[in-house]
């Protein structure tokens, strides 16, 4: 059977195919932003043309999309009414009341994000729980069915529902579900025992109302997009990527449209894992680098490190999602002078409409990408395979205008230092993203992709010490690859909030083995499944958990796991303290995703730089090279090139300092070994010994 | 002169190291309002101590570090500093302190025996001794009643801790296990700065070092006197008051008045606060530090939030307060709640003076309080304890006011202002942990001040008390004075407090107010609300429907508050839908 991976983004849907025996076909078409149906069914009939196979040799297709993100962040989601507590419905408008976008808290301007509900939507209904989980007030159920007819007469689509501890008791969450579906036929409802079933009030409501808001029109892209696929004579598997880096069936995915945010980077991550996980390279920090963003995150032991809430322009959503640190230094972000001299990027961005100056689009403002084309580090004549001719004078114009003169340095010099600047801005966000939590970044693997990762690949790794920069094949669309390449996953969860002294092994393990069964359940049984066990704790008086890995059941161990963790992250442990079971999880695994090798072009036996390329390593005149450019396509496996020399391929470039070496490896792989030493230094805790 | 790459580098290396000292601190701390990233900061000086780099924290901490580290530095002598020292202090008087709960640790960071720079950490310690527990009373004599107080003194030599000060410091604090890790935490901090400034003059070289940190003073000095350029100049004036806190019979029940002479001419801004009032009893009064934090932070608000921040920005600002005044206080005047709910007063203050020269930046006054209720007693239930492991409960909340109307757009709902920025607990947590149960938390109509723009609502939050007994301590602000409009804009409500114990009632002042309560009893805590903005009669009607479909605001308030006549408000409220 031959799959297909479908990554609809922001301006391109990146389309991946690979066949019977791994052979990789790619295609790139534009997004269609009014119908992204329209633009994913070009990509499938343009890749199915690019491979000569017909709709019906498909037998599985992933797909991506930062649809749901966009709903969010766009406001174009359904319009949602929410139900809660009697005293508590302005709880998603008060948030956590402090200014929860801190980008600076000297601005008398700022504005809190618009509640997800306005407030006229938003009812209140007697009843409440302790937080034992007792009915302290019954459900009024009266009060309930006037709110149904208030809800009948609003122009709202969606209802969710979110009781004070419903996490400890679920009853009247239920019962309020059951009364409000059969009075609201049509209805997209949710509630929040069953989106987050954990403590914490606000963050337990904005996910379910966020869950809900995506419901309609998530159910509606999902059965245009089947329809679509099945009038090209589409008969396989449909799977959606998820935020934990894991595909799920149109099914579950209509239930919990949550589920789809922020899951954008996960396809690229998973196809990360996977590379790794085959060609030994199990730790890897992983930079993408697209238009607008710079995206980190990170592998270790051959698995995402996750985190269970985020922050979505400044709306928390509680779902296990991929850890990424994002900051908004792409390429088409814009640089500029300040009135005191100094050189920022962003955070505005020429985005893919008007996009850099170099595109000759009408954009007239320098963009990281117009100083690395000035620098020699893109062509403008091989850019897509040279698709997508550049215009170097238009970038020349905007740098000289914007940037040069204010500066009172030549062009070139002013594009090294936007360059620099990038590359400082990126390095930070690797920095939060490894330093900061407790992790030392020279232990690990550089692995680039994004359009624009392997343009400044070598130099963030040069300068956090890095030994080695790995580029995966089709870096440019390597997040659709990712959905070829990754498995079906189903994630529950369930509320404890207990002392773990007060949890008996024997009853954990029976409840982990209940969730088990529900999901496994949900994935196909003819794959091999796999379970992995986590738990939520913290130290009582803590403000926040760990999530840790639970192999033994017993509250002793699950103690010394989370031990471990907290000494990992925070440095100490405090044994005479109680700990607290906030939440147990589990996370079931069906191995669907393709696992065999994956064949590129062969390259040439013996290949040979096809021509030159002038390139500023520095500011000044007297650092340009003519370096040798070396197409990736033509090298084969084992081949090795010397820097300084450029290697460049349709979506990317590459370029290679003096002493660095690049070897294409097992699966196309290209890893580039830099030049300089990584020293040793001492860490926190020794530092701290 | 250094070429602009290798500066932009070290720059924002700098502000990189700020960022992660304070997340090794969040790291280490045991304190959850430190964990939880609310109130600590960190920051890098340079050898002048100039303070040159500083994360997104509490502007509250950092301004007023400019002083307290260069008054740790000099009580010690910097002849005496060596390599893996630490200095401690707190004290407004002896360290240029801005309250007694807010530590600051100071350390030298060597090269070659030669001073570099330093950093500082800083965290708001949730007990620090004094008169009630958490350390948050304004019904407070003198600094003696709010605190132990800690001079600037050697807490680490040679990177070990000094044993007898550290227990001495510990012992008295209320919570000493939990103290002891809030110490490390901002030792690690320090530590973690000290190593990464190193490794950047290691590598860039020393020299590189301090002309970037030059550079970066420079530059932001640069910035802002461009920004100060482009407002009129002229002699901008207003005066307030500042409420006096309700203590025992003989204290003062006169407001404190507060004044503002602000002097722009050219690329300078002078701001003098003389004939303000007398420092008075009870914890509502500001040494200078904070009267130059509030300045500062109002200055930077008012031109270019872009700027990047260091001491370079303060340059072109003066700032002369008199001595002795409550604006400028000496010793041994109390001074706790000076920090957060008379210095936000203070930017409210100048705003109003600054409305005639910049009137589109400012904005209506705002609710200016911060931690506005305090519970201190023993928790009676057995099965709770097991889970929390604490018998003694201090429950603070920090509680959400109104945001003052803005030039364009309205204010903002329930929400921290200015100088904090701690965040709520979930009421859930709170339940879970504390003997109280939360039965509302609401924005309360109509207490955003009516305007073109209207002023944020207030939340209010209502507790039954599950205590046997429990001191309730009230540290408010706006008790009296409500949060006035800008521009012909209303005033927000007044903040509010009740305890409700067999259906009586009983009022409890903003200031120094200190409760008993039981079981049983109800505890309404409502901060205030915020200033509209403009003429209520220019309010859009479309915004003004909305706003009674949201409930923002009553029925009652558009002929009241928006000067509808009744045919008008009859016809808005009778085109409303019903859904």
């Amino acid at each position: 059977m031959k799959r297909i991976g479908i990554d609809v983004g922001g301006t391109f849907t990146d389309v991946v195919l690979v066949d019977e025996a791994g052979r990789v076909h790619t295609a790139k078409v534009p997004t269609t932003p009014h119908n992204r149906v329209i633009g994913a069914l070009n990509g499938f009939r343009r890749i199915l043309a690019i491979a000569g196979c017909g709709a019906a040799e498909i037998g599985f297709i992933g797909h991506g999309s930062t649809m749901a993100t966009n709903m969010v962040v766009e406001r174009t989601g359904a319009r949602t009414a929410l139900v809660t507590t009697q005293g508590f419905r302005d709880v998603l408008e008060l948030r956590r009341i402090a200014r929860h976008d801190r980008a600076d808290l000297y601005d008398l301007q700022f504005d809190n994000p618009d509640p997800l509900v306005p407030r006229r939507w938003r009812h209140e209904v007697a009843e409440r729980m302790d937080w034992r989980g007792q009915v302290d007030t019954p459900l009024d159920e009266a009060a309930l069915h006037a709110i149904a007819d208030r809800i009948a007469e609003s122009p709202v689509e969606a209802v969710a529902i979110a009781f004070l501890h419903a996490a400890a008791n679920p009853a009247h969450e239920r019962r309020a579900a059951d009364i409000l579906a059969q009075r609201l036929p049509g209805h997209f409802i949710s509630a929040s025992h069953e989106v987050n079933p954990e403590v914490g009030e606000y963050e337990r409501t904005s996910t379910t109302v966020m869950n809900a808001m995506l419901g309609p029109l998530c159910a509606r892209y999902i059965a245009a997009l089947q329809d679509g696929l099945r009038q090209e004579g589409f008969a396989g598997e449909l799977l959606f990527m998820g935020s934990n880096g894991g595909l799920a069936d149109a099914a579950l995915v209509a239930a919990r449209p949550v589920l789809l945010l922020e899951s954008g980077p996960a396809g690229g991550v998973s196809a990360a894992i996977r590379l790794g996980d085959r060609h030994g390279w199990p730790d890897a920090i992983l930079g993408d680098m697209g238009g607008t963003t710079f995206d980190v995150s990170l592998v270790r032991g051959s698995r995402a490190e996750l985190r269970s809430q985020v922050l979505l322009h400044s709306y928390a959503v509680r779902a296990p999602s991929i850890d990424i640190e994002s900051i908004g230094a792409g390429g088409g972000s814009i640089a500029w002078v300040d009135a005191g001299g100094g050189v920022r990027i962003g955070p505005q961005s020429a985005g893919a409409d008007p996009g850099p100056a170099c595109y000759g689009r009408g954009g007239t403002r320098p963009t990281v990408t117009d100083c690395n084309l000035l620098l020699g580090y893109i062509d403008p004549d091989t850019f897509l395979d040279g698709g997508f001719k550049l215009d170097r004078a238009a970038a020349q114009r905007a740098v000289e205008l914007h940037l040069a003169q204010p500066l009172g340095l030549d062009t070139l010099a002013a594009a090294h230092a936007v360059r620099a600047v990038a590359n400082a801005l990126m390095a930070q966000a690797i920095r939060l993203m490894t330093v900061e939590r407790g992790h030392d970044p020279r232990g690990f693997d550089y692995l680039c992709f994004g359009g624009a990762g392997p343009v400044h690949a070598l130099d963030l790794a040069r300068s956090l010490e890095m030994a080695r920069v790995l580029v995966p094949p089709v870096p440019g669309l390597f997040s659709a690859l990712g959905m070829v390449l990754a498995d079906r996953q189903a994630d529950l969860q369930a509320a404890v909030d207990r002392p773990l002294s007060a949890c008996d092994g024997t009853e954990l393990e029976a409840r982990y083995a209940e969730m088990e069964g529900a999901a496994r359940g949900r994935l196909p049984a003819d794959a091999a499944q796999s379970i992995r066990r986590r738990a939520d704790c913290r130290y009582a008086g803590q403000p926040d958990s760990i999530m840790v890995d639970v192999v033994d059941c017993a509250p002793v161990a699950i103690r010394a796991a989370f031990e471990a963790a907290h000494r990992h992250l925070w440095n100490f442990t405090k044994p005479d303290q109680p700990v607290l079971l906030n939440n147990i999880r589990v996370e079931a695994r069906a191995a669907t995703g393709w696992r065999g090798a994956l064949r590129f072009a062969k390259g040439d036996p013996a290949p040979a730089p096809s021509r030159t390329r002038r390139v500023q390593f520095g500011g000044g005149q007297d650092t340009a090279r003519d370096l040798p450019v070396w197409r990736r396509d033509d090298l084969p496996e084992g081949h090795r090139v010397e820097g300084p020399a450029v290697i460049e391929e349709a979506s990317s470039s590459l370029t290679l300092g003096p002493g660095d070496v690049a070897r294409i490896e097992a699966g196309g792989v290209l890893a580039i070994t830099l030049a300089v030493e990584p020293r040793p230094a001492p860490r926190l805790e020794e530092a701290l010994a | 002169m250094m070429d602009i790459v290798t500066y932009e580098i070290l720059r924002s290396s700098l502000f990189a190291t700020a960022r992660e000292m304070k997340l090794a601190m969040m790291r280490t701390a045991g304190s959850p309002i430190v964990h939880s990233g609310g109130d600590a900061s960190a920051a890098v000086f340079d050898a002048e101590m100039q303070l040159v780099a500083q994360g997104n924290d509490i502007p509250t901490m950092l301004g007023s570090a400019v002083i307290s580290t260069r008054a740790s530095v000099e009580a010690i002598g910097r002849d005496r500093l060596r390599r893996g020292d630490v200095i401690v202090s707190n004290d407004v008087y002896l360290g240029g302190g801005n309250h007694q709960p807010d530590v600051q640790f100071t350390r030298p960071v060597f090269l070659d025996g030669e001073i570099i720079a330093f950093v500082m950490t800083r965290g708001h310690w949730s007990d620090i001794g004094g008169q009630l527990p958490g350390s948050y009373t304004t019904l407070t004599w003198d600094v003696f009643a709010e605190g132990i107080r800690i001079p600037p003194v050697l807490l680490y030599r040679d990177d070990r801790p000094v044993e007898d000060l550290v227990t001495l410091i510990l012992q008295n604090t209320r919570d000493p296990a939990v103290r002891l890790l809030d110490m490390q935490a901002q030792y690690a901090g320090c530590v973690v700065g000290d190593r990464r400034i190193a490794e950047i003059a290691r590598r860039y070289g020393k020299e590189a070092l301090a002309a970037a940190m030059r550079r970066a003073l420079d530059h932001s000095e640069r910035l802002m006197r461009a920004a100060l350029r482009a407002i009129p100049d002229g002699v901008y004036e207003a005066e307030d008051a500042i409420e006096p806190v309700t203590g025992p019979a003989g204290w003062s029940r006169e407001p404190v008045p507060i004044r503002v002479k602000i002097t722009k001419q050219g690329d300078g801004i002078h701001f003098d606060y003389a004939g303000s009032g007398t420092q008075a009893r009870g914890g509502i009064n500001c040494p200078f530090s904070v009267t130059c934090n509030s300045t500062w932070f109002t200055v930077k608000a008012i031109t270019d939030v872009t700027i990047p921040i260091n001491q370079g920005c303060y340059r072109p600002v003066t700032i002369s307060a008199p001595e002795g005044s409550i604006l400028n206080c000496t010793f041994p005047a109390p001074v706790v709640a000076g920090n957060t709910e008379t210095s936000p007063r203070i930017i409210d203050l100048l705003l109003k003076a600054l409305s005639a020269a910049v009137p589109e930046r400012v904005v209506g006054q705002s609710n200016c309080g911060a931690f506005s209720g305090v519970f201190g007693g023993m928790d009676p239930d057995a099965a709770r304890v097991a889970t929390t492991g604490r018998r003694f409960v201090g429950m603070i909340d920090p509680h959400a006011g109104g945001m003052g109307a803005r030039a364009t757009k309205d204010g903002v709902n329930g929400v921290r202002v200015y100088v904090g920025n701690a965040g709520s607990s979930a009421v859930e947590i709170i339940e879970q942990t504390s003997p109280v149960r939360v039965e509302e938390w609401s924005l309360v109509p109509d207490t955003g001040g009516a305007g073109t723009w209207r002023g944020g609502l207030t939340s209010r939050r209502v507790y039954r008390v599950a205590y046997d007994e429990a001191t309730f301590t009230v540290c408010g602000e706006r008790g009296i004075h409500p949060p006035l409009g800008q521009f012909g804009g209303a005033a927000g409500a007044t903040f509010r407090c009740e305890v409700t114990r067999d259906s009586q009632v009983t009022q409890v002042p903003a200031k120094g107010g200190h409760e008993i309560v039981h079981a049983g009893d109800r505890v309404m805590l409502q901060p205030a609300g915020s200033g509209g903005y403009g003429d209520p009669a220019g309010r859009d009607r479309v915004r003004l429907r909305d706003d009674l479909l949201d409930g923002y605001v009553s029925p009652e308030a558009l002929t009241r508050d928006y000067g509808l006549s009744g045919e008008a408000a009859a016809a808005l409220l009778a085109d409303l839908p019903h859904g």
